[in-house]
């Protein structure tokens, strides 16, 4: 019984990250109706930042700056990646109607990011040190890293966070205009252009925090975004990438189907239950489990 | 009908190309080095290969799928299982060796990879773009999971290792490899061009610009979706199947999202859409990394910019660079019509004769949520007559139609059309049965030519097999010459016949009109169905417009004429139904109706039928 309330609580705790990482994807797609393909690789850049911040490479031991830089840094790193993704992929390609250009740029995007890290900084794999050190508290037969702890309240507090600028502030209310009617909003004298900015640097740093937490749990490495990314992708979809706590539901539900497959079945599958909900939700629920319906007017 | 006469520079084009074609046969009697030819030569066409497969659905379908190298694996698997020796894998976690000849293999590793892309057909039929991308992704990492883990069938990371190969009684090692591939790269790439220029070319096309208008000309999406995805998944299974004897060695590595997204690469490079850009595209991306070799580590990023460079400075890629700068190397030869033409085939309109009644609402009810569109809607047009349908906006006129057509259900009520409830229809299926319709918003597939627009529209008269279309035969160049003489005709009957050859997307607002009337003429309907025809026309063109609705009618179709135009409503129409909120208010002759205080009301308000 423990054992199985161990993996659920680990499970439920990666999920957490996979939400976080969806609800940067759901951002943008709220205001641009794109999806920022290159996002797994921003969140590899926020890890890789936080590391070079933080530790010292040569001797692996912490390099003896405070945490709050790393901190800062990677928000920095995040938002500059955003305006980049916006202004150099998303912007351009909507000049054109297709979908598949702004898909496939943001690839590219993502793809040059991987690349460039590996050829600049590193192609190996390096451990990263928690802020909060590598003690496990116990709970009852539970055992929980305080990193974990950590990813837990920092995702809560930021996806409370966005969603309260989101409902309460003048700015927040912008970013739904523009989500709602663009060109609408536009006529509204709200800086379109602006706000869909805003919106990914906003993603992008949210993206990069997650890369910065998750660091500690696996390894810091050129390649580690790759995947998290998509599967953060599929949480978003799953949740409906139109919702709001749908990433949280989403997320849960890849996280745990994930330690329960990986100590049950195998860990070489352990993805395999997540990847096949996926293409189940697509079938039956297009829009995701909380998405709303699209009724198609001719 | 007569096409283009080539001219003297075409002909010694044409000549080159074949030369240029046929120079790949020889290059094994006369170039020594192995590398050139059989490793870089040999896996440019094996890569070209999986390119084709990818354009069918990118380029064609319109969809993105970045889990090709997970079809490419299964065929490749397929073939290693099967072709593969205990000999060459001595020492492996293989439990089997079926050890079975290379082309059974091959044939074997089609099929197996075709029914893996009817698989991934699917939920393509249920959405598209983001969605789908991250479903093929998905897709590819459950395959690519797969091979990694059943190490009893695929020896896992390690990989399984081929003997050489021997086929057909000989030797096809070292360069000689080439006279196996290339001849199944000249096929595919036939078998696609065939496929291209065909009507199932043409309803690619259609459901990729616009589903809707696909459906309502008969088109079936789910059947010619899943046969491009099949279609795909066969090429994607040959190129994965001859890929296995290439490096005589296959390991998961190879399968990774990586290459899916190397092979979209190449064809964005190269252009979609044609034979040139996918080899040109492919071959790049092989012979770059391989001729700088500084350039091997940096290549992704370059390839990405590069891709970037190209989706945005030259969106059809390096064949469309060619197209604008060479465009006599790619001209197709464009139809010209002679007045001899005319004679041929006589333009005719099918008669309703069969005594039902063309349209019949029930008590029709069409809800979306609280809000009800349509309510308890009786309504019955009658054989050669044009019925008006009118109505303040959002009275539920195009909601009407809308359920008619199929494109919503019904949430109560009963919808039949010649005497059969077609309520639970699918739109193409009620298209077939002889019920066409013009969109009030323009739905045409503007890349196609005008013809080719009609030609859309004629697509159910069209009666060639698939494999006769795949395999080129003469039979159906003739009936695509007869439906291009019978689309020319339907242009003369709405007067666009000077414009055949120009792209639809080119027309002018009322031009793009009658495109519209000639594209649902064309299904030979008996039933029409006109969502707002005469929108934004001027009085002149409005008034030609009545002509040609009139000779609709005096060909004995039934007509639906949704309509603002009162003028136009109460010169042409024999019965009109008057609808506002959802409800029919008034039904009657147009004198009648238009004396109807009810319907005064509506239109002009409470306060200014006192007026009135």
């Amino acid at each position: 019984m423990t054992e199985v309330l161990q993996l659920i609580i680990s499970g439920a705790i990666q999920g957490m990250i996979y939400a976080l990482i969806a609800f940067g994807y759901n951002l943008t797609f709220s205001t641009s109706k794109t999806i920022n393909f290159s996002l797994g690789q921003i969140v590899m850049l926020g890890g890789v930042t936080g590391y070079i911040l933080y530790i010292d490479m040569q001797s692996g031991q912490l390099s003896g700056l405070p945490f709050i830089v790393p901190l800062i840094g990677v928000l920095i790193i995040g938002a500059l990646a955003g305006a980049v993704v916006h202004k150099t992929a998303v912007e351009p390609s909507l000049k054109f109607k297709s979908e598949y250009t702004w898909i496939l740029a943001t690839l590219a995007v993502g793809i040059i990011i991987k690349n460039g890290v590996e050829q600049l900084w590193s192609t190996g794999d390096f451990r990263m040190l928690s802020p909060l050190g590598d003690n496990v508290l116990r709970f009852g037969g539970v055992g929980v890293y305080a990193q974990e702890i950590l990813i837990v309240i920092v995702s809560l507090a930021i996806v409370c966070g966005v969603e309260m600028f989101k409902r309460r502030t003048i700015y927040g209310k912008a970013i739904q205009a523009v989500s709602e009617d663009k060109a609408t909003a536009s006529l509204m004298g709200i800086p379109e252009k602006f706000v869909i900015t805003i919106s990914f640097m906003m993603s992008a740093s949210i993206a990069a925090i997650a890369g910065l937490l998750v660091a500690p749990l696996t390894f810091v490495s050129a390649s580690m975004g790759t995947v998290l990314g998509i599967k953060a992708y599929s949480v978003s979809i799953i949740g409906g990438l139109e919702s709001g706590f749908g990433p949280l539901v989403g997320g849960l539900i890849l996280g745990i189907s994930e330690t329960l497959t990986a100590r049950y079945i195998s860990t070489g599958y352990k993805e395999m239950p997540g990847f096949i909900f996926l293409i189940i939700v697509i079938l039956f629920k297009p829009n995701g489990l909380f998405g709303k319906k699209i009724i198609k007017k001719v | 009908m007569k096409t283009a006469q080539l001219t003297g520079t075409q002909r010694t084009i044409k000549i080159l190309q074949l030369l240029l074609i046929l120079l790949p046969f020889t290059l094994p009697l006369w170039v020594e080095s192995q590398y050139y030819v059989q490793s870089i030569l040999g896996r440019i066409f094996i890569y070209t290969i999986l390119v084709v497969s990818l354009d069918l659905v990118v380029g064609y379908i319109g969809d993105i799928s970045i889990g090709h190298a997970g079809l490419f694996a299964v065929g490749a698997y397929t073939m290693g299982i099967l072709n593969s020796t205990a000999a060459a894998n001595a020492g492996s976690t293989m439990t089997m060796f079926l050890e079975w000849p290379f082309l059974p293999s091959l044939i074997v590793a089609v099929i197996v990879t075709g029914f893996f892309g009817f698989l991934l057909g699917f939920p393509s039929l249920r959405t598209s773009g983001p969605y789908l991308a991250v479903t093929t992704i998905a897709y590819g990492l459950i395959i690519y999971t797969f091979i990694n883990e059943q190490e009893g069938l695929t020896n896992g990371t390690k990989g399984i290792t081929m003997a050489p190969l021997n086929a057909f009684g000989y030797n096809f090692n070292d360069n000689k490899f080439i006279w196996i591939v290339y001849p199944f790269l000249l096929l595919v790439m036939y078998f696609k061009s065939n496929l291209s220029k065909s009507f199932w070319g043409r309803a690619f096309e259609a459901i990729k610009f616009s589903n809707i208008a696909a459906e309502s000309s008969g088109i079936s999406k789910v059947r010619y979706k899943l046969t491009a995805f099949v279609m795909s998944a066969c090429i994607a299974g040959l190129a994965g199947a001859l890929f296995t004897h290439l490096d005589r060695y296959i390991a998961p590595n190879t399968f990774s999202m990586d290459f899916s997204i190397l092979a979209l690469m190449a064809l964005i490079f190269g252009g979609v859409r044609s034979t040139f850009g996918n080899i040109i595209g492919m071959a790049l991306v092989v012979i770059l990394p391989d001729l700088f070799t500084w350039f091997k580590d940096y290549r992704l990023m370059v390839f990405g910019l590069l891709l970037l460079l190209t989706l945005f400075f030259l969106p059809n890629g390096l064949a469309g660079l060619m197209r604008k700068h060479f465009p006599k190397l790619f001209e197709k030869p464009k139809p010209i019509f002679t007045p001899s033409d005319r004679s041929q085939i006589e333009f005719k309109m099918e008669e309703c004769k069969d005594g039902h009644t063309p349209l019949v609402l029930d008590d029709v009810e069409m809800r979306f949520g609280g809000l009800v569109a349509v309510n308890k809607l009786n309504l019955k047009v009658h054989p050669g007559t044009i019925h008006g349908l009118m109505g303040p906006n959002g009275s539920g006129k195009s909601t009407t139609v809308n359920v008619i057509t199929g494109l919503y259900n019904q949430t109560t009520g009963q919808v039949n059309a010649f005497g059969k409830s077609i309520g639970k229809m699918k739109p193409h299926e009620r298209a077939q049965m002889g019920i066409a319709r013009t969109f009030q918003n323009l739905q045409l597939f503007g890349d196609l030519t005008v013809l080719e627009n009609v030609q859309v529209g004629l697509h159910k008269h069209y009666k060639s097999s698939f494999f006769s279309v795949l395999m080129g035969l003469p039979s159906v160049a003739k009936e695509e010459k007869e439906k291009q003489i019978e689309a020319y005709r339907l242009l003369e009957f709405v007067g666009l016949e000077s414009l055949a050859n120009e792209q639809a997307k080119n027309l002018a607002y009322g031009q793009s009109r009658r495109l519209e009337i000639a594209r649902a003429m064309a299904l030979k309907p008996k039933l029409i169905l006109l969502d707002e025809p005469a929108a934004g026309l001027t009085t002149l063109e409005i008034n030609e417009f009545n002509q040609i609705i009139l000779k609709i009618k005096s060909a004995g179709i039934a007509v639906l004429l949704i309509e603002h135009h009162m003028d136009m409503m109460m010169k042409i129409s024999d019965e009109i139904t008057v609808l506002d909120f959802g409800k029919k208010i008034a039904e009657g002759r147009p004198s009648d109706v238009q004396a109807n205080p009810e319907v005064v009301k509506a239109y002009l308000g409470a306060e200014g039928a006192i007026n009135a």
